[in-house]
């Protein structure tokens, strides 16, 4: 047992963390300012892009551990491109069905492709459905990726974002949502690969929940470490703000909630290409509820201690919040973490 | 990274499995009597040593086996997993006296420390030094080649029950308070030395206090040199901080076992509040062990335990005392009318958990001082 990167983890980590860097804003006017065609490509050159498509021997290139450093990095970063909603999520969903060109194609930057979710934004999409439907980190996307039943399981389809959605004014300012209203036809679904089988669903949920976990520890400990930053240089009563231990409790306190997040997160990346699918779930439900559990409180600390700027549009901190709130709500928040694992737990299903 | 055995690891492990379900004696948890307790503890002790779980990480020489610390941990776990006696809590003393002891003193005190022939307990608080344990009072005055020990210890764990205590006393009141304090290792049946018991709210007695009048402690049993008992003080609790050193997860595992126990005994299973809120503790559970998974890897990787043993411990007393409200909430009335044994005393057990080894609050403030915060 070793709880820790290794040195090319590591590399790959420093890699990450430069391009977020370089991309993401320092305030939230930068988000119009910031060129996001140019992180995407950065991204791409670096194989950034092509952590979840497959070797020659069918293997991902990159395992879940890569997947969270560059999804904690992208997240502290705040940084405005559809990382996870395209180079993770859509791009394993292309990989388990099998459709490997396309794939590929999202991996070397050429398009880029969303998923789709149900009205609360807790599960992808199950369609021909009622609406309304949500294509969620779509930047720059044509389509997004959504479910529909096949007699041999579960198929991938694609759904064109060009008929029908409409651009959503979201909490999140960092990533792109879009809605549609009315029912998804049979018409607009066109298969991609093969159905999935049980376990690629569950492989792909695990690693969905933990790309998001790690997404939320990157945007929680940026958030301490901004408003740890702004204690040591912010004077009232002629005294550091950092020096009063109501101050100093409150960082404390967010620091030990971004820090358990993270333990949970790191060994729910691990588990999704070493443990069984059900274990792998359980680690990312496990890792995805522990973040819902803290990352509001967080983000609201960091704004508590930026005081009456941290409440102000332009300044950064509601930025973190959104993308928490956001990070927190997709794909199932703490309830529906936790009614899951009651299940495993308490019924052993 | 690899949380999985590597396959030592998971030879130890299974051999452990067996060994466990074969020895662990039958209705252990059953036991009221606190005197019998003890006995079973101690007992239990010296029957892990003697299978060779004791001190798996402590160097061939002083009696371990030079292992890593990741087979502490498996320890833990499978004793967790199958419901063992509590282990042993050498870890933290015996690392002060691993670490700062001369080679003599480590043949003296190691061995039998780790057999459990000797049970130690920790004498640093006193009435007026407890978060500011540096004030202590306690003094201990060189008269030949003797200490001469006098004061009041406050909250020695396990004080009625040890024979050996690692005391701080104040050995130079001219200097200031962190400089003048020196560490001893003292047997606690010396003339002069008086063990009361303290009994907590929940109607136990979990520590003592201690009286020293008197007390004469040959020179060759200080440890460390003189004024590095702040320094000794210091490492004992950042390793007494770290949870996979003391047992808490093996603890932890059982309770929440017998709390699911409980809500499914009490047909509460099919409330979805009841279900998140078991599923929460199990959730507190994991983050805990895994944390203490990454703290156990820089261990290995060689570095000391440092201020991430904080963020450990205010995770273990935020998991254990919801978990004990968690029960309260299950049980309601029947907590409070004696119906459900031991439940209440397991909740104001709880209690100090953060309170010993450091109050949460002096735990923020560690933190607080490793995020370079001004001060
Ligand atoms: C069951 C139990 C077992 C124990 N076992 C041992 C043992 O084996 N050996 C041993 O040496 N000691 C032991 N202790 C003592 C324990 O370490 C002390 O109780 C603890 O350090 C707090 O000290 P105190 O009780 O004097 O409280 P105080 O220090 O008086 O604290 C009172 C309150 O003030 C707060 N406070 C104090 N200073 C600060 C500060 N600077 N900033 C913010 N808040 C502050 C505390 O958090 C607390 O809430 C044990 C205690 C208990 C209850």
């Amino acid at each position: 047992m070793l709880a820790l990167l290794s040195d090319e983890q590591q590399m790959l980590k420093e890699v990450a963390v430069q391009i977020a860097g370089s991309a993401g804003p320092a305030n939230p006017s930068d988000l119009h300012t910031r060129d996001r065609a140019a992180a995407w490509q950065s991204l791409a050159q670096s194989g950034l892009l092509a952590l979840r498509t497959r070797d020659d021997e069918g293997r991902p290139v990159g395992s879940g551990v890569e997947v969270a450093v560059v999804a904690e990095a992208l997240g502290a970063g705040l940084v405005p491109v559809p990382y996870l909603g395209s180079a993770i999520l859509a791009t394993e969903l292309l990989a388990l069905a099998g459709a490997h060109d396309e794939a590929e194609a999202l991996a070397q930057g050429v398009s880029r492709t969303g998923v789709l979710l149900d009205r609360d934004l807790s599960a992808l999409a199950r369609v021909p459905g009622d609406g309304p439907t949500y294509g969620w980190d779509v930047d720059g996307a044509a389509a997004a990726l959504a479910l529909t039943d096949s007699p041999d399981g579960p198929q991938v389809v694609r759904v064109s974002l060009e008929t029908g959605f409409v651009p959503v004014a979201g909490a999140d300012l960092t990533r792109t949502l879009v809605r549609s209203d009315g029912p998804i036809g049979a018409a607009h679904l066109t298969p991609v690969g093969r159905p999935l089988s049980p376990e690629d669903l569950q492989r792909w949920e695990a690693l969905t929940l933990t790309a998001i976990s790690a997404d939320a520890v990157g945007v929680m400990r940026a958030a301490v470490a901004r408003a740890v930053a702004y204690a040591k240089e912010r004077v009232q009563y002629g005294v550091l703000i950092g020096s009063f231990q109501a101050v100093q409790h409150m960082c404390a306190e967010a620091y030990v909630s971004a820090e358990s997040a993270a333990s949970a997160t790191n060994y729910a990346a691990w588990a999704v290409d070493e443990l069984d699918p059900t274990e792998a779930l359980m680690a990312a439900r496990t890792a995805k509820a522990q973040c819902a559990a803290v990352a509001r409180d967080v983000t609201e600390t960091v704004m508590q201690v930026f005081g009456g700027i941290g409440q102000t549009y332009e300044h950064i901190a509601h930025v973190h919040t959104r993308r928490a709130l956001t990070d927190r709500q997709v794909f199932g928040d703490e309830g529906t973490q936790l009614l899951r694992i009651a299940d495993v737990r308490l019924t052993g299903e | 990274m690899d949380y999985r055995d590597t396959p030592e690891e998971a030879e130890f492990r299974a051999v452990l499995r067996q060994w466990l379900s074969a020895t662990i004696p039958a209705g252990w948890d059953k036991i009221d009597d606190e005197e019998e307790a003890v006995e079973l503890r101690k007992e239990w002790h010296r029957t892990l040593y003697r299978a060779g779980y004791v001190g798996m990480s402590w160097p061939v020489e002083y009696g371990g086996r030079g292992l890593s610390p990741v087979y502490d941990a498996i320890l833990n776990e499978e004793s967790g997993n199958m419901n063992a006696p509590s282990l042993p809590s050498v870890g933290y003393i015996g690392r002060a006296i691993f670490t700062y002891a001369s080679e003599e003193q480590k043949r003296r005190f190691l061995p039998p420390l780790l057999s459990g022939e000797v049970s130690w307990c920790q004498g640093f608080s006193e009435p007026e030094a407890g978060s500011d344990l540096a004030s202590l009072r306690t003094t201990a005055r060189l008269e030949g080649d003797h200490y001469v020990v006098n004061g009041q210890k406050m909250w020695t764990s396990g004080g009625q029950y040890a024979d050996w205590c690692l005391l701080l006393a104040r050995t130079d009141p001219d200097v200031p308070k962190h400089k003048g304090i020196s560490a001893f290792l003292v047997a606690l049946n010396e003339p002069g030395v008086t063990v009361r018991p303290i009994v907590i709210a929940s109607g136990e007695a979990e520590t003592a206090e201690v009286f020293w009048d008197d007390v004469r402690i040959p020179e060759e049993q200080r440890l460390g040199a003189p004024g590095e008992g702040w320094r000794i003080a210091m490492t004992t609790v950042a390793y007494e901080r770290g949870p996979a050193d003391i047992g808490f997860i093996a603890a932890y595992r059982r309770t929440l076992r017998k709390v699911e126990r409980l809500a499914t005994e009490r047909g509460l299973l099919e409330q979805p509040e009841t279900r998140k809120a078991l599923a929460r503790a199990y959730v507190r559970g994991e983050v805990l062990r895994l944390n203490c998974m990454e703290q156990l890897s820089l261990r290995v990787s060689g570095r000391a335990p440092g201020s991430e043993g904080s963020v450990a411990k205010l995770l273990w007393a935020e998991a254990e005392q919801s978990l004990q409200h968690l029960a309260m909430d299950i049980l309601g009335a029947d907590e409070l009318t004696g119906v459900a044994d031991g439940w209440l005393s397991s909740y104001f057990t709880s209690r100090p958990v953060s309170v010993y080894g450091g109050s949460a609050q002096i735990q923020k403030n560690i933190i607080a001082r490793m995020l370079d915060m001004p001060r």
